[in-house]
């Protein structure tokens, strides 16, 4: 077959995937993945079976027997604990924006440099030669297939004669070119490579297909099928039926078990794994499908392997030298080029993906752990190095492809490569303590991962490198035979005299004996930073650390936005920067200075940080923060929890709970407003162990909010200082504007007259909230720290303003109880006033013979500004009927005035006229003073003759009803009301009573008496219901009228003063 | 799927996990690690082929139950989710 012949279908095999993968690509952005499903994921996992197993598997087959199957039935194991495992890794990632196993340790070990510089160095070690054997297997098979059908050995020789280019070279060429435009096109590596992986699951699919292509013509076009292969084998070669057991020989048994668990891990950890498994899925639930497919796929692949490796013995009669290329040399010697070429490609397949993963893998790795790291250090002040930063990433993928080149080159036909998968599949088995203990267990600390990484590599270099480096002749064997420096007991496949074991199980024991050891033991011995502490809730409790509660920070003097945006430009480009903080920013709110809220910044920083991980790796993103924050002089700060021992969010509402119930109950207490004052601000005080509080209240005569009552330190300028209703100052602010101003920072106060005051008594932070009744503010609670900023948290800030309302109602409390003494003070002083007025009514009524004689007076409050009187002065009697206008104290001292006056003065002054109008004279100065009048009606009895006479100020006339006639007659004289001017002439009228005579006198509180209607009760009425009782005694005459009166106006109690006076002339 | 389920699940998972780890190793195989052939198979290779396949199915029974734990998938947003 000619090279060029071979060449071009190996270029046009090329052109394929590459028209795969743009098509990918495309698909993709318009939306329309067909990657992003479980199958493509499980085929993309079989980037696992590489050219090392594809060719290697028959020959080690055919040299070893079953042992090869090990290497897929320990993954098929592994997939059993996916949903749980894998699935935990994924969140993970997902959560943490992680590009790569290195990422994955390093961020788990709070996001250690040197950490994922170690995993990154070994991987890279591990990986090289791996990719030079699958560059070696590329090149081997394609001279195979060019050289002659007949001299396989001869082939291994073929190169370009004329050019200084070999077939592993180009082919080298050719991947990295792949790797670079579709696995190298953004620098974000969290975001999927869909046409590389779309690449990987093609070639997946085309090994497959190329094996049992082949496998079916050997196992049924070359023989006739399994039981005939089997049989001929065993009458053929019965010295060799030990490929069919697991010989008892050379701890097979112990081999097997090794081999398991080491592929176990190597499924999972080795980065191009990694990479596929992880970082490229989609969707977790697409390992739902892998979990079986991928099992299944690795079982086809495997169907033949043991087939073929007998045909090929049978074949070439026991030579097993190139068992490793049986699977094209069958096809070739059969003279089927079409097979061959198709398992070729098959082959290329194999190596290619793998190449293409580990190399993506690799390269991120190198310039997130070992690039990045000595960038920043040069701390570039170009404005945009993301460009920089992808061509450095292209250039590790290419370093990385031509490593593994000029390893083959260099050590391509020594023993070196033979055993080297094995050997890769030992060092990702070193990854294993460190990320699943990472993952479930919290308390593995850096140290302890770092420690057990580094001896479980060292031990690895020593038990399976060195014996390599013995085979290859670089080394004495003397190191082997007698240990290094003659010490037996370092021989490094026989440590410490363990030699019954086979290599691979000497070198899995003694580095996971020194790598899980040291892991426990440092990880025990020492105490995580906080940053390690987060990062490992974050992992361990992946789903439900969110709940936990957060230890919260804040940054003092913080990045704007813009300045954030700015960071993240940077590295990752402007335009990728924009969209994510837009993204970030959403419906996010932006109070009104066009920034975040003070608490929302720490999430943006962590967002940032986040970002800058997807394209830079964990480490180096915590770095760039770190720098970034403590060249502007930003220190991030744990905001001072306030609320004590008490954790914040969840709790902190039963801590504030309590301080409320405190307060209310303080409040309830019935302690006088300063007590109250001071014992809420002793709670705030000692609770939140400020350094001043203080209350401010309004004081209307000063206009100003005085201080009515502090706590804490003394000085003139804070706990003595009144403020002005102004903005200048942030308590005159608070009241104005009628809500809470706090500074956490007290650096930041923009108000000058503030900023000294807080300057020169050393205050870090403070917060006024107003005091408020019913939405009013009446004064200012103010509290103050010199020792912590950042610790108004906005949880406390609304237990402080329910405490500034709660002190609000301590003060209305307080003013209405006072209201409520005078009131009631008023009241008992009035209750003596009723008691004097009453007494000053006669209590028993004159006995006079041959007439009955009946009065009431019924004030309408308790005191009242009716009078009525009786003055014996025998034979005559005089009575009187009197109303002062009002019925406050006034109107009562007036008519005790009055009654003091007629006492004293009518037994003087014989006629009624004569006493109205001195009366008149001696009241009329204080009735115009006292801006009151008074209406009196004054009438003097002669029982003798039976006549009556009279005289009126301005009353409402007497009734007479005569008893002959039945009739009323209404008494009324001449005469003003008394107080109206100083000297006034009243008429005296004269009549004469007849027995059965009735005599009614009253004021108008009851004839003014209103129903609910509205209606009077009035004078029409008073005479029906007394000459209905005319023939009743005086009282009762009284009685009935009274309880006529409250029948009608439906209520017990009369608006005005109801005063009345019977008198009844016996018959 | 309640937090319970999920727990019986995980167990069922390691006891099939570990089963498998047992029966594909030794000394369980030594049971099979016999010349005798079955329908013209070695024995060892007869039980590997049976064994393995099955062990798939029932990974392919396990995961045709698992239901939806109502997890983000397609993480469109992640971002927004953690912060």
């Amino acid at each position: 077959m000619s090279v060029q012949f071979l060449g071009i279908i190996t270029l046009c095999y090329f052109l394929l995937l590459f028209a795969v993968a743009f098509l990918a690509d495309n698909l993709r952005q318009r939306g329309k993945s067909f990657v992003t499903n479980g199958t493509v994921y499980s085929l993309s996992l079989a980037v696992y079976c590489t050219s090392w197993t594809y060719y290697g598997s028959v020959g080690r087959a055919a040299t070893s027997g079953l042992d090869f199957l090990t290497i897929y039935l320990g993954p098929t194991l592994i997939c059993f604990t996916w949903w749980f495992l894998l699935r935990k890794i994924i969140l993970i990632t997902k959560e943490q924006n992680i590009v790569s196993i290195a990422d994955f340790i390093a961020s788990r070990y709070g996001k250690s440099t040197y950490l994922g510089g170690i995993v990154t160095i070994f991987a890279v070690l591990g990986i090289v030669p791996y990719i030079a054997l699958q560059l070696k297997a590329i090149s081997q098979t394609f001279n195979m297939l060019c050289g002659s059908d007949n001299n396989l050995t001869a082939s291994f020789q073929l190169q370009f004669p004329n050019l200084p280019l070999d077939t592993a070279f180009l082919a080298a060429l050719f991947l990295a070119t792949f790797c670079i435009l579709f696995g190298a096109m953004k620098l974000n590596s969290t975001e999927r490579h869909e046409g590389l992986m779309a690449v990987v699951a093609l070639e997946s699919i085309i090994k497959l297909c190329a094996f049992l292509a082949v496998g079916a013509f050997v196992t049924y076009g070359m023989f006739e099928g399994f039981g005939d292969l089997f049989s001929r084998f065993i009458t053929s070669f019965p010295e060799k039926s030990d490929l069919l057991l697991i010989s008892a020989q050379h701890n097979s048994s112990g081999r097997w078990f090794t081999m398991t668990v080491l592929s176990m891990m190597a499924v999972m950890f080795l980065p191009r794994q990694f990479h596929a498994m992880v970082i490229e899925n989609s969707d977790h639930e697409h390992i739902r499908r892998a979990m079986w497919a991928f099992p299944a796929y690795m079982f086809l692949l495997n169907l033949f392997v043991l087939p073929i490796a007998i045909a090929g013995i049978l074949t070439y009669s026991g030579d097993t030298t190139l068992a490793d290329y049986y699977v094209l040399s069958l096809p070739l010697l059969e003279h089927q080029k079409l097979l061959a070429i198709f398992v070729f490609i098959g082959g290329f397949s194999a190596a290619g993906g793998m190449v293409m993963l580990e190399s993506v893998a690799s390269a991120t790795m190198i310039l997130n752990n070992l690039i990045m790291p000595i960038i920043l250090r040069f701390n570039l002040k170009t404005t945009d190095i993301s460009g920089l930063l992808l061509n450095i990433k292209r250039a590790a993928i290419v370093s990385v492809i031509f490593l593994g080149y000029f390893y083959y080159r260099t050590l391509g036909e020594t023993e070196a490569l033979v055993n080297i998968g094995l050997i890769s599949f030992m060092a990702a088995t070193q990854f294993a303590p460190a990320l699943l203990g990472g993952i479930y267990w919290e308390r593995a600390t850096q140290r302890g991962a770092a420690a057990g990484l580094l001896s479980g590599f060292v031990v690895w270099f020593y038990t399976l490198l060195v014996p390599t480096f013995v085979d290859a002749g670089w080394l004495s064997d003397q190191i082997l035979q007698h240990g290094p420096f003659g010490l037996e007991w370092l021989r490094p496949t026989a440590l410490f005299y363990l030699n019954s074991l086979d290599i691979l199980s000497h070198a899995l024991f003694w580095t996971l004996f020194f790598n899980i050891g040291l892991f426990l033991a440092i990880s025990i011995l020492t105490t995580p930073s906080s940053v390690e502490a987060t990062q490992a809730l974050r992992f361990v409790r992946v789903s439900t650390w969110r709940d936990i509660p957060q230890k919260r920070t804040r940054i003092s003097k913080a990045p704007t936005i813009m300045e954030f945006v700015d960071l993240m430009t940077k590295f990752i480009g402007e335009k990728q920067a924009n969209m994510a903080i837009a993204s970030y920013l959403g419906d996010r709110e932006i109070d009104e200075k066009g920034s975040l809220s003070e608490y929302e910044i720490p999430n943006l920083k962590r967002f940032t940080e986040k970002t800058l991980a997807g394209s830079v790796g964990a480490a180096a993103a915590r770095i760039i923060i770190e720098n970034y924050l403590s060249a502007r002089g930003s220190k991030m700060e744990d905001v001072f929890n306030i609320f004590g021992t008490v954790s914040l969010s969840r709790d902190a509402s039963r801590e504030q709970l309590g301080v409320l119930y405190e307060s209310a109950n303080m409040i309830a207490s019935g302690a006088d407003l300063d007590t109250i004052f001071d014992n809420i601000l002793e709670l705030l005080y000692h609770q939140f162990r400020f350094d001043l509080c203080a209350i401010r209240l309004y004081d209307e005569d000063s206009n100003l909010l005085k201080v009515r009552n502090f706590k804490g330190i003394d000085t003139e300028f804070l706990s003595h200082a009144d403020r002005e209703i102004n903005e200048s100052t942030c308590i005159g602010s608070a009241y104005v504007n009628n809500r809470v101003i706090l500074a956490n920072d007290s650096d930041c106060t923009d108000k000058p007259a503030s900023m000294e005051i807080i300057r020169r008594e050393g205050i870090k932070s403070f917060a006024h909230a107003p005091i408020t009744i019913e939405g009013q503010p009446i004064g200012v609670l103010s509290s103050y720290s010199r020792y912590a900023k950042g610790i108004y948290t906005e949880e406390f800030i609304e237990l402080y303003k329910n405490l500034a309302a709660q002190i609000g109602i301590a003060w209305r409390n307080a003013r209405q109880t006072s209201q409520l003494i005078e009131v009631s003070e008023q009241e008992k002083e009035l209750k003596i006033a009723e008691a004097i007025q009453l007494s000053l009514l006669p209590d028993t009524m004159p006995s006079q013979p041959g007439v009955d004689i009946a009065g009431i007076c019924v004030p309408a409050k308790q005191i009242g500004g009716d009078y009525f009187d009786f003055i014996n002065k025998q034979p005559l009697l005089d009575v009187i009927i009197a109303d002062v206008s009002g019925h406050n104290i006034g109107a009562a001292l007036l008519m005790a005035e009055v009654r003091t006056f007629i006492q004293a003065q009518a037994r003087q002054l014989s006629t009624p006229p004569d006493v109205l109008h001195v009366l008149n004279r001696f009241m009329y100065e204080d009735l115009t003073n006292a801006e009151l009048f008074i209406t009196m009606f004054y009438l003097q009895y002669d029982p003798v003759r039976g006549q009556i006479a009279y005289a009126n100020a301005g009353h409402n006339p007497p009734l007479l009803l005569h008893h002959e006639t039945g009739t009323f007659e209404e008494l009324d004289a001449e005469g003003m009301i008394l107080g109206i001017t100083q000297e006034m002439v009243f008429e005296e009228k004269q009549t004469f009573f007849q027995p059965g005579d009735i005599l009614v006198l009253y004021t108008d509180g009851i004839i003014e008496a209103e129903s609910n209607a509205m209606q009077m009760y009035g004078i029409e009425r008073l005479k029906a219901v007394i000459h209905e009782n005319r023939e009743l005694t005086a009282q009762e005459i009284i009685d009935n009228t009274m309880n006529d009166a409250r029948m009608f106006q439906g209520r017990r109690h009369f608006n005005d003063d109801v005063t009345m006076i019977v008198l009844k002339i016996n018959s | 799927m309640s937090k319970q389920s999920t727990t019986q699940q995980r167990q069922v998972w390691l006891i099939f996990f570990c089963l498998g780890i047992i029966m594909l190793n030794f000394p369980f195989m030594q049971i099979f690690n016999r010349l005798d052939t079955l329908f013209g198979l070695p024995l060892l290779v007869f039980y590997l082929l049976v064994g393995w396949p099955l062990s798939i199915v029932v990974i392919y029974l396990f995961s045709a139950s698992l239901q939806d734990k109502g997890l983000p998938h397609r993480d469109s947003n992640p971002d927004r989710e953690l912060e």
